[in-house]
């Protein structure tokens, strides 16, 4: 099992940027050799959903056009890591509201889900630009 | 991309959408459950097997569809999720309306 690898995609903000984003995963969690299915889906899901949310905040605040994200896929002997970067427009979400929607609700459950399998997920402004980081213990 | 593989069964229709289910391939899931209950079908089994992964976009659309498919005067079952499936069904509380079968022939029988 190697303790460290390392995965940089930088892609435009589309919906079909997720199927790269997920092929990248696995490429990523292969090289790491990470036996714990539970750790790899939990992960997995939150990735796709924040990468889900990127696009979809993108979208609607200012369109596609010209706009990317990055994300990069890191581990050490305690964490697997990934880090969103995107050069949008700020996010206003405030994660400590964010609630489950209720079962008969159509959406609303893309961030819930992601806080929910993470240990830890932060959002913040630096530089002119979104970082979201994710981390889940291994 | 995902690929979905519609079968009919006696008693309903089988629909079984292979690879990711996520804000990429939902919309497919969507227009093939309503296009069999603009058909008439009135059982709709989604054959989760096949389906390795589904994200909260997935599961909206299971959602809809369920809604849709009882509107209809019907219902839609969902067979043999896979583990990563399983996990967000009970992450989001969602197994409670989409209870899993483990077989189709058990989700035809109801």
């Amino acid at each position: 099992m190697s303790e460290s690898a390392h995965r940089v995609v930088v892609v435009p903000a589309v919906l079909d940027s997720i199927d790269v984003v997920q092929a990248e995963f696995d490429a990523w969690w292969t090289e790491l050799g990470e036996d714990s299915v539970a750790t790899r889906f939990s992960f997995e899901t939150a990735v796709v959903e924040i990468a889900t949310n990127i696009v979809e905040h993108t979208h609607r605040a200012e369109g596609t056009a010209g706009r990317e994200f990055s994300l990069e896929l890191t581990a050490d002997a305690s964490d697997v890591t990934a880090v969103f970067t995107d050069n949008g427009k700020p996010s206003d979400i405030d994660l400590s509201t964010v609630t489950m929607a209720d079962i008969d609700d159509e959406s609303g459950r893309g961030l819930a889900l992601a806080i929910a399998a993470l240990d830890t997920l932060d959002y913040r402004r630096a530089n002119g630009r979104n970082i979201w980081t994710l981390v889940c213990k291994r | 991309m995902t690929s979905i593989d519609v079968r009919e069964a006696d008693g309903g229709v089988v629909l079984a959408p292979s690879g990711r289910l996520t804000v990429v391939t939902a919309p497919q899931l969507r227009a093939a459950v309503a296009e069999r209950i603009a058909l008439g079908d009135r059982i709709i089994i989604v054959d989760l097997s096949v389906t390795d992964f589904v994200d909260s976009s997935g599961l909206g659309a299971l959602v809809s569809c369920l809604k849709s498919a009882r509107q209809a005067g019907g219902d839609l079952r969902i067979v043999a999720p896979t583990e990563q499936v399983s996990m967000v069904l009970r992450m989001t509380n969602l197994d409670r309306i989409l209870q899993p079968r483990a077989s189709v022939a058990d989700a035809l029988h109801g």
